[in-house]
């Protein structure tokens, strides 16, 4: 068995471990882990005696478990979130960051996916979505584009690519959030999913910089907060989901915060 | 003396209550009861009953000649009629089954003091002793028994399910996750129900499919939960990839797994003992596990128990290994069980992983760490196997001294030990409980044997293979009894096989 470690940290503290990252230079996930590092600085000020954990799943996302010094499981392809339902479950006080890739949260995962948001059990969810299967060598994911080829699928993808925030919001979810694989933007997003209590969905829109490169999403992005957006209601999430479908490439992307509304929260029930 | 009662009729139509107000009765007369259950796919309709043997000498099985048969509708008797003894009573009409448990209770010469005590006792007295008590006075034939002195300390009849529901509980149970499916959810509803004693601390959670309960077990148990879970073949080969995970991460594990017959939907509501295999050699890689089959309701105690105590101990998952016969089938436990108290492992926090990983719980493709972890697993092997062979893996029953020896595992032990105690057969018996790791000194037992005769409850005979593997005896296939229909064996037939092989 592994050798236990303190997760209640004290100062002075790295969220970081020794081991060196193997991400491919200029890599999104450094966005991610640093804007994760910087959120965990900011809790470990607030309150020093809060108890973290993490788990994760498999593809490049699932590295972030070597490198953040966090207790949790990495766990297999698609099944981080009944691990993380489970811990939440033996240990409601437990703050937990789980991370999946579109591999595992939109593929081999989805029933987990669907039934996170049913439960809505106390714990956040971000998504590295790069829209591309990246450590298996660029195969098509469910949200590729249309018309996106590989050595796998010369002719090209002929399926439009699934809408996750439509799902999320279909399945009840109680917080429904995308960013863009940026420091700021992920420190804010998991600030903001602090306060919300229950299962918070956060898509983090992440190009690959080998298989799929950012095009032009950041010309496109827009903040749904800063627009006045009223994340409480849910027509209006619906039809803010819509804006972006995964796969043309002119439409406006809204980022933030689409949806939000608190409700029971499973590991209380039980 | 030895009586077998058939209760059929459809479901709905209460067999199953018929028989348990029957053999409360005749415990408290002092009869030692078995009785086992056969239901169809369905809810309501169809042919469901129950068989029962009672006897003054304790009893582990059904003999397939009946002495009454009890018909809640027109099928059953047309289904049992012949396997009804000449003598045989059969009670039919279209009364309902409280009616009816009055009738037999007259037919056994049990009095209607004890059929009031007993519906009291289940809380049934107001609403059902009118109709008792008019089936008890109309009720004219009788079936005479020999007396009996026994009496009975403890007085609850039980079945696998609740024994392994107990033990688990006992055993600090925290956490029982699964999704339905039969025979394993006589376990979850067991201790569904056993949350609202005030006492119980654990807590029963329903998820959306196999994959979801073994891995939120594997979550539980990581920060410091007791958990186990529960399946059938096909829930149990979801599970499969994450059962190689507990192997990875050396998070305690133990699984149910309640035999029916397969291959895929197979026959639901049936037993047999096909999954031998399935739980020996089910994921990929190289990890250690533990498979234990209890025969009976104090080894599903004991055995329960020390699955729990072996998975803390080695971060290993342990498969219990049971059957719908086992898991449904309902008698008193005769032995005192010796549970022991469970230590929990304090593993959390740590970083647990499924790739390969150093001793800090992060990845590692370096080839001298690959090395240590394999080596490290390797010698948890030997610990395991060290520790198991401190436990009772495997009984030896019957007469020690035979030159003829009856292999066999899990639910058969029943009718295997009726078959041999009732119809004088002279032999000596071989109950292997651990599977994995195998006890390879019962090759001591087997050598000097004449004839090996195997009782399996399936087509294939995995337990002759695995005999061959470890001790390089050979069984002969004419000596292979097996059946693999999804009843289980009924002694007196069994005993007939028994004989034809030994001539």
């Amino acid at each position: 068995m592994n050798k236990q470690i303190d997760n209640i940290p004290k100062k002075p503290i790295s969220f970081r471990t020794n081991t060196i990252p193997t991400w491919c230079p200029g890599c999104f996930n450094f966005q991610i882990l640093a804007g994760t590092e910087q959120f965990l600085k900011s809790q470990l000020e607030k309150n020093p005696r809060k108890e973290w954990a993490m788990v994760s799943g498999i593809g490049c996302h699932g590295k972030m478990f070597d490198y953040l010094n966090l207790p949790g499981l990495n766990a297999l392809h698609g099944r981080s979130i009944p691990v993380a339902l489970g811990m939440k479950v033996a240990k409601p006080d437990l703050n937990l960051l789980v991370y999946c890739g579109d591999g595992d949260a939109y593929a081999e995962g989805m029933e987990h996916l669907v039934h996170a948001a049913r439960y809505n059990s106390n714990f956040k969810l971000l998504v590295h979505n790069n829209q591309v299967f990246a450590l298996t060598i660029a195969e098509p994911s469910p949200v590729t584009e249309l018309g996106y080829k590989d050595k796998t699928n010369p002719a090209g993808v002929k399926l439009q690519p699934m809408n996750p925030i439509k799902l999320m919001l279909a399945s009840g979810a109680s917080f429904v959030a995308r960013v863009f694989a940026d420091v700021n933007q992920i420190k804010q997003v998991l600030e903001e999913a602090e306060k919300h209590k229950g299962f918070a969905f956060i898509e983090v829109l992440q190009p690959c910089v080998i298989f799929h490169p950012d095009s032009n999403y950041r010309l496109r992005v827009y903040n749904l907060q800063e627009k006045g957006h009223d994340k409480s209601n849910f027509k209006l999430a619906m039809e803010k989901a819509e804006e972006f479908d995964y796969t043309s490439n002119n439409s406006k992307i809204p980022l933030g915060i689409f949806y939000q509304k608190e409700k029971f929260v499973f590991e209380n029930l039980i | 003396m030895k009586v077998t009662i058939i209760f059929g009729g459809k479901a709905g139509q209460g067999p199953n209550l018929l028989s348990e107000v029957v053999s409360r009765g005749l415990l408290g007369a002092g009869y030692y009861v078995f009785y086992s259950r056969e239901y169809e796919s369905l809810i309501r309709g169809g042919h469901n009953y129950n068989i029962l043997t009672f006897s003054d000498k304790p009893v582990y099985s059904n003999e397939s000649q009946i002495d009454l048969l009890v018909c809640l509708d027109n099928n059953t008797k047309s289904i049992h009629k012949n396997q009804l003894k000449k003598s045989g009573i059969i009670i039919e009409g279209d009364k309902g089954n409280m009616f009816y448990a009055g009738s037999v209770f007259k037919i056994l010469g049990l009095t209607l003091e004890s059929l009031e005590q007993v519906l009291k006792k289940l809380d049934k007295y107001e609403e059902l002793f009118d109709e008792t008590k008019a089936g008890y006075n109309f009720e004219k034939r009788k079936i005479a028994l020999e007396k009996t002195k026994n009496r009975f300390f403890n007085d609850e009849l039980i079945n696998g399910s609740q024994a392994i529901a107990k033990a688990a509980i006992s055993s600090g149970l925290e956490f029982y996750y699964a999704y339905p499916m039969t025979p394993a959810t006589p376990l979850m509803m067991e201790l569904g129900q056993m949350q609202m004693n005030k006492n119980n601390k654990h807590k029963v959670i329903e998820l959306e499919s196999e994959i979801a309960v073994i891995n939120a077990s594997l979550g539980s148990r990581g920060v410091g939960s007791i958990a186990m879970i529960g399946s059938s073949g096909g829930g149990f080969d979801l599970m499969t990839e994450a059962l190689s995970l507990a192997g990875m991460a050396e998070i305690p594990l133990v699984i149910y797994l309640a035999q029916r017959p397969g291959p895929s939907t197979g026959l639901p509501t049936y037993t047999g003992q096909g999954d031998l295999n399935l739980a020996l050699y089910s994921g990929h890689g190289e990890f250690s596990r533990v498979v234990v089959a209890p025969g009976d309701l104090c080894e599903s105690l004991e055995k329960t128990n020390e699955c729990f105590t072996l998975s803390e101990k080695f971060g290993v998952p342990c498969i219990l290994l049971g059957d719908k016969h086992l898991g449904e089938s309902k008698s008193l436990v005769l032995e005192k069980p010796s549970i022991n108290k469970v230590e929990k492992n304090k593993i959390w926090p740590a970083k647990f992983n499924s790739y390969e990983h150093d001793y800090n719980g992060i990845v590692t493709e370096d080839v001298k760490m690959i090395n240590q972890k394999f080596e490290a697993r390797m010698k948890k092997q030997k610990n395991i196997e060290l520790e198991v062979s401190k436990l009772e893996t495997y009984k030896i029953l019957g007469n020690r001294n035979s030159k003829n020896v009856i292999l066999f595992w899990g639910s058969v032990k029943g009718a295997v030990t009726d078959a041999v105690k009732d119809f004088g057969i002279d032999a000596k018996l071989v109950q292997i409980l651990y599977l994995e790791p195998f006890p390879e000194k019962i090759k001591t037992e087997l050598k000097d044997a004449k004839n090996i005769i195997i009782v399996e409850n399936n087509s294939t005979s995995p337990l002759s293979n695995l005999i061959t593997q470890k001790t390089q005896i050979k069984i002969e296939d004419k000596n292979k009894i097996l059946k693999y229909d999804g009843r289980p064996f009924f002694s007196d037939l069994l005993a007939q096989e028994i004989k034809r092989r030994l001539k």
